[in-house]
Parts: structure tokens; C-alpha cells; sequence
């Protein structure tokens, strides 16, 4: 199964391609093309990146100003058939005030088609799941705002769709349900089920996935796993730890070595190695090692995160 | 979430592989029934039902302090129709509810929901359209039930072959109306952000001008409802009620046909009702 972001189109579940979207002078979404397949892909970007713009794009809310969106192939705008197998979380808290929780679910499944005993039976689980049951009588309007992230998130799945889009989905959750939903999230992706989920918190979306895409001013910067898009930066140094039973002789080993940008040695004595080129100094080191008799217990890539990828790609 | 659910996730099962969207008649109805639910609830229902307890008051008041002076009941019941439903209570209770009916969802956002069902816009646009039409219907129906049964308190003598006729033709009015008022302020709602005060200025000044001459009162929806109703006009018994008479006579149009005014009513629903489908069509979630 092919996972994640990038995917080629045949495999594709949501298609974007150069699709661009302003708002008078402001350019929301700028010339955007993105692929994605089974499995959970974060779209990862500042606050007014163009992220909502963009999920509206994809989700038929919001027509693009160019190019074209698909999911299952389909113009979704076009063939409001195909909402039966997508979900989509908005961003905003808003919910119909006046309704009670157990009624809005319920409308929800009525109008994806599913009959008075499927509706009760998916509305007490997703109630149930979400902890909410107790609530279920109250109005809308009186729930805190982990409660409405909690229907806004039950309300997007309730149906069991393949396609699933989430706009920053743990806004307002109190600790507990953040953790319990983004074990859920990533069920879902295990589950086959394509999740787009956007944040602009790092690792939350860290913690979702590996896949992301990255966002910002409008643009797609790079998409695939955290390490493909590291790796597609060779001018920018990867901070790698080496820890070794003789951590001077190697960190001697490894100055002038190529793609070694710098070498030092941190407080626990491990070797810290700068290079500007990831994939070809990992794939060098090993060799370099048995020539030389130097051993390695442990490889860690200390800047892999999202948050030093993002911070690079992002600067202006 | 109840950890005794993590893994059964699977136990919903997996949707149908069927995507055409829900028949248009069952997603109308569904929509319709949720948001009647929902608009019965809304704080501004109460300020409504209060406005709408007016008439109710005025036959009260006549009925216990004025009985032998507020005329017949046929005469109460006209002069309430006349001036008190038709030109007032109708429209405004119309622009409340009407207004809101789509474009507050639109405007709030919570449209999104309707949006990523299988259901196409229309659909949604008649469902919410026909809770809100239910909803002031209701709300004008009870206070002519009201006024009825007080009238008819005093007696079975008031219930005179005109008087039901009038009473069933306010009826048709109120029915009529809110439909054609309802369907314009939905669109207008549908259309502008800011709806309530362009909505306020057709109803209470354009609708206004079935009191000047000519055939412009033809095109307001007012003239035509009133066009609809029975005539029932006490006799003049002073100067000042002979001018006034005199005065409406010289400006009053002769009636259109009642069947005429009755297409244009209908006519005026479907039109804006067509027009605020292809508005909710063509609009966007901005927010």
C-alpha cells in the first residue's frame, strides 16, 4: 500500500494540481500540486499559510481561482455522491447552537443515507468514543471547546469514510483527548483510510505522522516523509550524534571526511557531526568505520525534527 | 474517550459503496424537520410570539372592556387583517425568520455540514426554506387561532357564513404570504451579509406604497394579498370617516382578479426561491 504524501496520481486519493486561490489581492493558495494516498499525511504550516484555504479546496468548499482539485478522482462540487466517503473536520468551532449533540450527529448519518437503527447504533458509538454521551442532550452551544472539537471530530466520522480531512483537529483539547485522538488518527491510517490533518504545531503532527506537507505563504515547500524532505536540503547541515567507546578518535576520524560540515563533541561525550549531506554521508559511514576499526553504538539524527525542517525551509 | 472502545473502531463497519446522493425529497424533508427543531429553539422565536400576541391583546381588550363597541367580530377580524397582519405582522415576522434561514448558516459557517453530506445545495437551500416558512406560518396561524377563539367566546351568534369566510381567507393570506415573503427574504438573506435593514426598507417602505395611486401597488406583494381578502368596511357614520372613505375610493385600484394575484404570489415563491438556490449554489465558505 502506498502511504502518505507524494504518491503517484494512479494511487492518489486527493489530487491538486497548480491550484491557486486569492482573495482580492491576497493570494491564500499559490500555484499548489500535491498527490496523496492511504494513510495519515500532516499538512504542516504557520498560522494563514493557506492550510483551511487549501482543505476547503480539496473538500469542494471553495472553488480554486486555478487548477483543479480531485478526490477519488471526482470534482466533489460536481458530484456530491462522492461526500459519502469523505469526512472533513473544519477548523472553526462553530456548530449550529441550537441543536443537541445527539441530534446533530444524527442528522449527519440521516444525510449520508443510513437508516433510523444504523444512525442510533453509529450516533451511542461515536458518542460513546467520544465521551459525550452524558452530554448528548445538551445544546450545542453550552459545550466547552474540547467537547465541540470532539463532535466536529465525531461528526467527520461517523459515517466510516475512506477520505478524511482534518483542520487542526486538536485545537482546545484538553491533554488526555489530544493523546486519545491522535492514537485515533492514527488508527485511522493503519486502517487504510487517507487522512490529510492539518496543525501548525509541530509535533502534534509529528506525533500523527511522519508524512507531511509543508506549507507556508501559500506554497507547497516539500512534501514526502520528515528525513525524504531533510534530505532534499544538502546546503543545509544535518546534525547527527554518534556515540562511541572512543568518541576523540573518531571525532579526529571524521574532520576534512566529505560531506562533514563540522565536528564536536557534546557533554555525554558523543560525537556530534554536521553534514551537508545526509544520504551520502550515511551511506559512507559504515564504510568508513570498517576500514578504520571504529566502532558505533548508536546513530541518532538529532535535527530530524519537523520543527528544524520547518524553521529552514520557512526562513525567508 | 472510553478506552473500552479503542480498537472497535472497525465495529461501524464500512460505508456503502453506493454514492448517489440521497433523493432529493428525503434530504429536504430530513433538513427540513432538524432545522424546524432548531429555529423553534432560537431566543428570537420568543420576541416573535410576543409580537404575534398583539391582535390576540386587541380582541381582549375589546372583548372584556369594549364589548358592545368594537363592532362585530367580522368587522374586528377585518380591521385586524387589514392593518394589523397583512401590512405588519406578516412581513416582519417573514424577515425574522426568513433572513436567517440559509444565509446565517452560510454566514456562520456551520453550512459546512449540509455541504460535505451527499446532498445536493438545493436541497439543502428547500429543506431549510420550507422549516422557516413551517415556522412563521405557525407562529401567525396561533395568533389568528387565538384572536378566533376569543372572538367567538362571546357566543355562536358571531359566527356568521362572512365571518368564516373571512376568517378562512385571512388564512390563505397569512399561508400565501409568508410563502412569498418568506421565499424573498431567504434569498435576500442568502445574498447580502447584511441583510435585516435592506429587508426592513422593502417591507415597511416599498410595500408601503399600496396606499399611493396607480398601478404600482401592483407590485407589491401587500396589494395582492389584501386584493385576496373579502371586503368588509363598516359605513362611514361621520365627516371625517366620509373623507377618509372618499380619499381611499379616488386612489384604490379596481381588485385584479383574485387568480391573478394569487399567481403572483406564487410566482414571486418560486422566483426567489429559484434565485436563492443559485445564490447558495454559487457561495463559498470564506471563514
Amino acid at each position: 500500500m502506498i502511504m502518505g504524501a507524494g504518491v503517484e496520481n494512479s494511487q492518489a486519493r486527493i489530487t491538486a494540481d497548480r491550484v491557486g486561490k486569492w482573495f482580492g489581492e491576497v493570494i491564500a493558495v499559490n500555484n499548489c500540486s500535491l498527490s496523496v494516498g492511504a494513510g495519515v499525511v500532516g499538512l504542516l504550516g504557520s498560522n494563514g499559510a493557506g492550510k483551511s484555504t487549501l482543505f476547503k479546496m480539496l473538500a469542494g468548499l471553495t472553488e480554486p481561482n486555478q487548477g483543479e482539485v480531485r478526490v477519488f478522482g471526482r470534482r466533489l462540487r460536481d458530484e456530491v455522491g462522492w461526500y459519502r466517503k469523505v469526512g472533513f473536520c473544519p477548523e472553526n468551532e462553530v456548530l449550529p447552537e441550537w441543536m443537541t449533540g445527539r441530534e446533530f450527529l444524527s442528522l449527519q448519518l440521516r444525510l449520508m443515507g443510513f437508516d433510523k437503527a444504523e444512525v442510533e447504533r453509529r450516533v451511542a458509538y461515536w458518542l460513546e468514543r467520544f465521551e459525550l454521551t452524558d452530554a448528548a442532550g445538551r445544546r450545542l452551544g453550552g459545550y466547552s471547546k474540547g467537547m465541540r472539537q470532539k463532535m466536529k471530530l465525531a461528526q467527520a466520522l461517523a459515517h466510516d469514510p475512506e477520505v478524511i480531512f482534518l483542520d487542526e483537529p486538536l485545537n482546545g483539547m484538553d491533554p488526555v483527548s489530544r493523546k486519545q485522538s491522535i492514537d485515533l488518527v492514527r488508527e485511522l491510517g493503519e486502517a487504510g483510510r487517507t487522512v490529510l490533518v492539518s496543525s501548525h504545531i509541530l509535533p502534534e503532527v509529528e506525533s500523527m505522522t511522519s508524512q507531511i506537507i509543508l506549507i507556508d505563504r501559500g506554497r507547497v515547500l516539500a512534501e514526502g516523509s520528515v528525513t525524504e524532505i531533510r534530505d532534499k536540503i544538502p546546503e543545509h547541515p544535518t546534525t547527527v550524534a554518534l556515540v562511541s567507546d572512543d568518541p576523540r578518535h573518531l571525532a579526529g576520524f571524521l574532520i576534512g571526511q566529505d560531506h562533514v560540515v563540522s565536528v564536536g563533541l557534546d557533554p555525554d561525550e558523543r560525537v556530534i557531526v554536521k553534514t551537508d549531506h545526509a544520504i551520502n554521508f550515511y551511506r559512507t559511514l559504515p564504510v568508513w568505520l570498517l576500514d578504520n576499526g571504529l566502532a558505533v553504538e548508536e546513530i541518532l539524527t538529532l535535527d530530524d525534527s519537523l520543527e528544524a525542517v520547518f524553521d529552514y525551509l520557512t526562513q525567508p | 474517550m472510553s478506552e473500552a472502545n479503542q480498537n472497535t473502531m472497525s465495529a461501524v463497519g464500512t460505508p456503502s459503496g453506493n454514492v448517489s446522493p440521497l433523493s432529493s425529497l428525503s434530504a429536504v424533508l430530513w433538513i427540513a424537520w432538524f432545522s424546524l427543531r432548531e429555529m423553534s429553539r432560537r431566543r428570537r422565536l420568543l420576541s416573535l410570539a410576543a409580537i404575534n400576541l398583539l391582535p390576540v391583546v386587541v380582541v381582549l381588550i375589546v372583548r372584556i372592556w369594549y364589548p358592545d363597541q368594537g363592532g362585530t367580530a367580522q368587522l374586528q377580524l377585518s380591521a385586524l387583517t387589514h392593518e394589523v397582519f397583512v401590512p405588519f405582522l406578516i412581513p416582519i415576522v417573514a424577515i425574522f425568520v426568513g433572513v436567517s434561514a440559509i444565509g446565517e448558516q452560510v454566514e456562520d459557517g456551520t453550512i459546512v455540514y449540509p455541504w460535505t453530506r451527499p446532498v445536493r445545495r438545493r436541497a439543502i437551500y428547500l429543506g431549510r426554506l420550507l422549516a422557516a416558512q413551517s415556522v412563521a406560518t405557525l407562529l401567525l396561524a396561533g395568533s389568528l387561532i387565538l384572536c378566533f377563539l376569543i372572538m367567538v367566546s362571546s357566543g355562536p351568534g358571531v359566527i356568521t357564513w362572512d365571518f368564516l369566510k373571512l376568517y378562512f381567507f385571512t388564512f390563505l393570506v397569512i399561508f400565501l404570504g409568508v410563502f412569498a415573503y418568506v421565499a424573498l427574504f431567504a434569498a435576500m438573506g442568502t445574498f447580502l451579509k447584511k441583510p435585516i435593514l435592506p429587508a426592513i426598507l422593502f417591507a415597511f417602505m416599498w410595500e408601503g406604497v399600496s396606499k399611493v395611486p396607480a398601478r404600482v401597488q401592483e407590485l407589491t406583494l401587500r396589494f395582492h394579498l389584501t386584493n385576496l381578502l373579502p371586503q368588509t368596511e363598516a359605513p362611514p357614520d361621520d365627516l371625517p370617516g366620509m373623507l377618509e372613505a372618499l380619499l381611499t375610493a379616488a386612489v384604490k385600484r379596481s381588485p385584479v382578479p383574485e387568480a391573478q394575484s394569487v399567481a403572483v404570489l406564487v410566482a414571486v415563491t418560486l422566483v426567489t426561491t429559484a434565485v436563492g438556490i443559485w445564490l447558495l449554489r454559487q457561495k463559498e465558505i470564506d471563514k
